[in-house]
C-alpha cells in the first residue's frame, strides 16, 4: 500500500513469557511469549504475531461469582481443577485466570489451601495460569507467596500489584520467576509510576503486564480505552516504562444494569454481548489478554480476532 | 453582660450571653489561632475553661480532643458560648506566636525618584502693586524652586483652605508638599517654615498573614525603619477563602478596619523606631493579594471568591490615605499595585518588578509560594501566569505535626542513611514542637533518598526500624522522640502527610509545566528561576528539586528574592518611572486559568511522583537517586 504502519515509531513492547512448557522448566502444554508490538494492534505485518489471548476467569469460591456464570457452567464450579479443565478442553481459553475468592473469607486463616487450590487447577489444566491473590493486605504477603512457591517454575502470572501494595506480589514474583499484573485507575500517568517502583524493586520490564483497570461498557470503558490508547502510544513513541503488554478484564460487565435486569430468556446473550464488545474494543486499543467470565464469549471474540488478522489461525496456539 | 477572664494575662472582657469565646477573646485583644475562620473544623483554638457555664458539644468535636484533655475542660473557642461570668486559659499553642518573617527584601540599587517631593519656599508677600493672588504666589515659588510648573499643579479645595492663614502666620515661609498622582502634580500639604527634611513614605507588603513596612526617608532616600507585623484579620480566619466568607456573613467592615490597623500598627511601630512623627509620612504604596486590597480599600470581594472569579478592579489605584484611615498625612496618598487578576495580585505584579524579569531577554520563571501559589514565567516581551492552590500542606497545615515557622519548629533535617536516625536544627534552638515547611521539604527528600518512602510517598513497613511503624491509621516515620520535645510527644510524619506534600508540590510543578507548554518552552530554555516569598529563602534548593516541586535547571540557576512584594512596593515608593511600567506589567502578563486548562489533570498526576513521573525532566535528580540506592545496597 505504500504506507508506513510503523508511523516512524522506534519503541516496542516488552516480551513476557506466560506459562512454561516441560522444555522451560514447567509443566505447561504450552507456553506464549506476548508482546513485542511495534505498531497498533491488527496492523502488524510480522509473520506469526499473535491474536489477544483470550483468558476464562474462574474462581475457588462460586459464592463470590455472578449466577450467570455458575448457573451456565453447573456442578463444575465447585471444583476449581474442573472448571479449569473445561476451559480448556470444552470452553477453548488460551488461559486460566484464577481467583482465589475463598481468601475473601472474613479471618481467612488457611495458606495452605491456597496451595493446594493452584495445584489442583495446574493439573486440571495444561493452560498458563494467572493468579488473583487476596483482596487483604494483611494475608497479601502469605498468601502471595504460596501461589508463587506452589506454581514455581510454571511462569505464572500474579495478579494485582497496585500503587498502594505492590511490595509483597513483587516479592513473590521475583522470589519464583512469574509475572505481575500492574494495576491503576484509568490514567496513563499512574500506570507509568507503577511501573517504575516495579522496576525500583527489581521487577524487570518482561515480567510486568499493565491493567490499566477496564470500566464496564457504558459504564466507563471509554476512559480505559482511551487509557490504554494512550499508554500505547507513549510505548510506541519510546517510553519503556509503558512498553508493556495489557491485560483487560471487564470484571463488572456481569453486574451491570442492562445484564442484570435482562429477560431471562436472552439473559445470556446480553451477558455474552456485554462481555464481547467490551473484549473486543480492549483488543484494538492495544490488550494483548483479554480476561471473560462467560464461556460464550470466548468463541465469540476468537472469531472476531479472526477476521482482522488474515491469513493466521487465532489464538496463541497458532 | 458575661465578664470572661483569660488567663494567664488576666485579660477581662465584657460580653454578651451567648457570644463565642472566640469572640470574647479577639474582642479582649488575644489573637487566637483560627485556622478555619471559626468554623470548628480546624481544632486549633482549644482553651480551657477553668470555672462558669458555657455550652460546647463535646460528642461532636470531641475527636479533637483525648480524654484527659477533655475531663481538664478543653473546648473549641468558635464553637463554645459563654453562659456565666468564666474563667478560660488559654495555652500558649492557641495563640498565634511571633513567626519568622522575612524583611530583607532583594539587595537591588533602586535609582531615587520619588512620587513625592517637599518644595520649601520664601515667598514676596502682596503688595498693591503686586496684588497676584495667594495661591499664584505659591506656586510660582514652588516652580522656582525646581517644582513642576504652577499650571500643571492642582490644589485641592482642603489645601487651598489653609493657604492664606498660613502664608501669612508664617510670615510667608512655607513648606509645599507636591505629589505626582495619576491626574497629574497636586499639591497634598503646604507647612509653614522650611519642613522639606521632614518627608517620609511607606513600602508596605500586605499580606494574608504578615505585613511589613518599610520606612524611607523620601528626601535623602535611605531607608530609616522596617517593621513588621501580624495580618490581624487571621482573627477572622487564616485563609483568604475563609476571610472572604466571614465578610459575607459578618460585614466587610470589621476585615477592612483590620487591615488598616495592621499596616498602622507597623507603620508606628516603624515610625517609633525611626523617631519620626507618622504626619511626615505622605505616601504609602500596598503591594498585595487581590482580595487584600480589595477588602483594604472596602470593595467587597465576595463576587470574586466564585466563577468566574472576577475583580471589581485590576489597575492601579492612588486615593487619599485619610479615607481609608491609614494613620499618616491625611493628605498623603495611598498607591495600591495593580492586578492581573483574581489570583496573580499586586505582591506578584511587585515580584515580577522586584526579580526585573520583565525587563530581560531571558526567560524566568517566577514562583511564589504560600497557601497558594502563583507562577509567572516570561521574559520581556510576554509573560504567563496562573495561581493555584497549593493546599496548606507546605506550611505546615494538613500535616500532623506541621506548623509555621514559629520558634520550636523543626526547619532543616538530614537523614542518617544507615541508622535512618535524623540530624534536625530548630527554629531558635528549641526543643522541637513540629515541623514547618522547610524542614518538611528537607524531610521528604531526605526519606526518598534513603528509600523510606518510594516515589508515590508510601512509606516502606518492611524496614525494620523502630523509626518506622503503623500508627493510628497510617504507617508513619518518627522524626523525634518524646523524650526529645518540648511536649512530650514523639514527632512523626505519617504516609497521609507525605500523600498531602506531594500533592501540593503536585500543583506546583504541574502550573509550571502548564505555563511551560503554553509559552511552547522546556526546562532549558529557563535561565533563571526566582523564588519570591518567605518559603522560599528558608528552604535547600536541592531538596525542592528533588522532590520535584520546581523544575530541574541547576541549583545555582535559583534565586530566592525573598520578599518580593515588599521589594516591588519599595521600589514603586521610590521610583516614578517604575511605577508607571506597573500598569502595563499588569496588562502584559496573560493570565493563564487552570481549570479551564483540559492538561493540567495530566500535568498533576504526572507531578503526584518523586520527582515526577517522566524521569528524563529531572536528570540530576535521577542520577542522585540512583546513586543514593547503589549506597543503600
Amino acid at each position: 500500500m505504500g504506507f508506513d504502519l510503523n508511523f516512524g515509531w522506534s519503541g516496542s513492547i516488552a516480551c513476557v513469557q506466560l506459562g512454561a512448557t516441560k522444555s522451560e522448566g514447567g509443566t505447561r502444554r504450552i507456553s506464549y511469549r506476548i508482546g513485542g508490538e511495534k505498531t497498533l494492534p491488527f496492523l502488524e505485518k510480522i509473520q506469526g504475531s499473535s491474536s489477544p489471548l483470550i483468558t476464562l476467569e474462574i474462581c475457588d469460591n462460586p459464592q463470590y461469582w455472578s449466577p450467570i456464570v455458575t448457573n451456565y457452567c453447573g456442578d463444575m464450579v465447585h471444583n476449581s481443577g474442573e472448571w479449569a479443565h473445561a476451559a480448556e478442553t470444552v470452553y477453548g481459553a488460551d488461559m486460566v485466570r484464577l481467583y482465589l475468592t475463598s481468601t475473601r473469607k472474613r479471618d481467612f486463616s488457611d495458606i495452605a489451601s491456597v496451595g493446594t487450590t493452584i495445584e489442583t487447577v495446574l493439573s486440571g489444566t495444561g493452560l498458563p495460569l494467572i493468579i488473583e491473590g487476596s483482596n487483604e493486605p494483611k494475608i497479601d504477603s502469605e498468601v502471595f507467596l504460596k501461589c508463587g512457591e506452589a506454581g514455581q517454575g510454571e511462569r505464572m502470572l500474579l495478579g494485582t500489584a497496585e500503587a498502594g501494595r505492590y511490595r509483597s506480589i513483587a516479592a513473590a514474583a521475583m522470589a519464583y520467576d512469574h509475572s505481575v499484573i500492574a494495576q491503576s485507575p484509568i490514567d496513563v500517568n499512574l500506570a507509568k509510576q507503577l511501573n517504575i517502583l516495579l522496576k525500583e524493586i527489581g521487577v524487570s520490564r518482561d515480567h510486568i503486564i499493565i491493567d490499566p483497570y477496564t470500566g464496564s461498557l457504558g459504564y466507563g470503558f471509554e476512559y480505559s480505552y482511551s487509557a490504554m490508547e494512550r499508554i500505547r502510544f507513549s510505548a510506541l513513541k519510546g517510553d519503556a516504562d509503558l512498553a508493556m503488554p495489557i491485560i483487560c478484564s471487564a470484571i463488572d460487565s456481569l453486574t451491570v444494569k442492562e445484564v442484570r435486569e435482562s429477560e431471562p430468556a436472552i439473559l445470556d446473550d446480553i451477558a455474552v454481548q456485554w462481555e464481547f464488545t467490551t473484549g473486543l474494543a480492549a483488543a484494538i486499543a492495544g490488550a494483548e489478554i483479554i480476561c471473560v467470565r462467560h464461556p460464550r464469549t470466548i468463541p465469540l471474540l476468537r472469531k472476531a480476532f479472526g477476521s482482522l488478522t488474515p491469513g493466521k489461525i487465532a489464538g496463541g496456539e497458532g | 453582660m458575661r465578664t470572661v477572664t483569660f488567663l494567664p494575662s488576666y485579660r477581662k472582657i465584657e460580653v454578651e450571653t451567648g457570644s463565642t469565646i472566640l469572640d470574647a477573646a479577639q474582642r479582649a485583644g488575644l489573637n487566637i489561632n483560627v485556622v478555619c475562620g471559626g468554623q470548628g473544623k480546624c481544632g486549633k483554638c482549644i482553651v480551657y475553661v477553668q470555672s462558669g457555664k458555657t455550652s460546647f458539644d463535646r460528642q461532636k468535636y470531641g475527636r479533637f480532643f483525648s480524654q484527659d484533655e477533655l475531663a481538664r475542660g478543653a473546648c473549641l473557642a468558635c464553637e463554645t458560648t459563654v453562659e456565666s461570668d468564666l474563667q478560660v486559659q488559654v495555652p500558649e499553642s492557641t495563640l498565634i506566636q511571633e513567626q519568622k518573617i522575612l524583611i530583607n527584601g532583594l539587595e537591588a540599587t533602586i535609582d531615587f525618584h520619588p512620587s513625592v517631593r517637599k518644595y520649601y519656599v520664601e515667598l514676596q508677600p502682596p503688595t498693591i502693586s503686586d496684588p497676584s493672588p495667594d495661591l499664584s504666589r505659591l506656586l510660582w515659588g514652588i516652580q522656582k524652586n525646581g517644582g513642576p510648573a504652577a499650571e500643571k499643579m492642582y490644589v485641592p479645595l482642603e489645601v487651598l483652605r489653609e493657604i492664606p492663614a498660613i502664608l501669612r502666620h508664617a510670615e510667608w515661609k512655607a513648606t509645599g508638599t507636591v505629589a505626582l498622582v495619576p491626574g497629574g502634580y497636586r499639591l497634598v500639604d503646604l507647612q509653614e517654615n522650611d519642613t522639606a527634611k521632614r518627608l517620609y513614605g511607606a513600602a508596605v507588603d500586605l499580606g494574608s498573614t504578615t505585613i511589613v513596612v518599610y520606612l524611607w526617608d523620601l528626601g535623602s532616600g535611605k531607608v530609616v525603619s522596617i517593621a513588621s507585623n501580624y495580618n490581624r484579620q487571621i482573627s477572622c480566619g487564616e485563609d483568604i477563602l475563609a476571610r472572604v466568607n466571614f465578610a459575607r456573613k459578618n460585614g466587610l467592615s470589621k476585615l477592612q478596619a483590620l487591615a488598616t490597623e495592621s499596616i498602622n500598627a507597623a507603620i508606628t511601630t516603624a515610625s517609633n523606631t525611626a523617631g519620626i512623627d507618622r504626619e511626615d509620612i505622605y505616601e504609602v504604596v500596598v503591594a498585595g493579594n487581590t482580595v487584600m486590597t480589595h477588602m483594604l480599600l472596602g470593595i467587597d470581594p465576595a463576587y470574586m471568591i466564585a466563577e468566574p472569579y472576577v475583580p471589581v478592579v485590576r489597575r492601579a489605584l492612588s486615593v487619599a490615605t485619610g479615607r481609608i484611615g491609614i494613620a499618616c498625612n491625611p493628605n498623603g496618598g495611598l498607591f495600591v499595585f495593580p492586578a492581573v487578576s483574581d489570583f496573580i495580585g499586586g505582591d506578584i505584579i511587585a515580584d515580577i518588578l522586584a526579580c526585573g524579569m520583565s525587563e530581560k531577554e531571558d526567560i524566568s520563571l517566577l514562583i511564589d509560594i504560600g497557601t497558594n501559589f502563583e507562577v509567572v514565567l516570561g521574559n520581556r516581551e510576554w509573560m504567563f501566569s496562573c495561581a493555584g492552590a497549593a493546599g496548606p500542606a507546605l506550611e505546615g497545615g494538613e500535616v500532623l505535626f506541621g506548623m509555621r515557622a514559629n520558634p520550636g519548629a523543626i526547619e532543616k533535617i538530614t537523614i542518617e542513611p544507615d541508622t535512618l536516625n535524623p540530624v534536625y536544627t530548630t527554629i531558635n534552638s528549641l526543643k522541637p514542637r513540629g515541623i514547618c515547611g522547610s524542614g518538611l521539604i528537607d524531610l521528604l527528600a531526605e526519606l526518598l533518598c534513603t528509600c523510606v518512602i518510594d516515589r508515590t510517598g508510601r512509606i516502606n513497613t518492611g524496614i525494620a526500624n523502630p523509626r518506622i511503624r503503623t500508627g493510628g491509621h497510617f504507617p508513619e516515620y518518627v522524626i523525634a522522640w518524646a523524650a526529645e520535645t518540648d511536649m512530650g510527644k514523639d514527632i512523626v510524619i505519617t504516609e497521609n502527610d507525605i500523600k498531602n506534600l506531594i500533592m501540593s508540590k503536585a500543583s506546583v510543578h504541574a502550573a509550571c509545566l502548564t505555563l511551560m507548554k503554553q509559552a511552547g518552552i522546556t526546562r532549558r530554555e529557563i535561565t533563571t528561576i526566582y523564588f519570591a516569598g518567605a518559603f522560599g529563602n528558608y528552604i535547600n534548593k536541592k531538596n525542592a528539586t528533588i522532590i520535584g516541586l520546581i523544575p530541574e535547571i541547576g541549583v545555582d540557576k535559583i534565586i530566592n528574592i525573598g520578599n518580593g512584594a515588599v521589594t516591588g512596593a519599595n521600589i514603586a515608593l521610590v521610583n516614578r518611572r517604575k511605577r508607571k511600567t506597573l500598569d502595563d506589567i499588569a496588562c502584559q502578563v496573560a493570565y493563564i486559568e487552570l481549570n479551564a486548562e483540559s492538561s493540567f489533570m495530566d500535568e498533576y498526576t504526572s507531578s503526584t511522583f518523586l520527582p515526577h513521573t517522566d524521569l528524563t525532566l529531572f536528570p540530576t535528580v535521577q542520577k542522585i537517586l540512583d546513586s543514593c540506592r547503589i549506597a543503600k545496597e
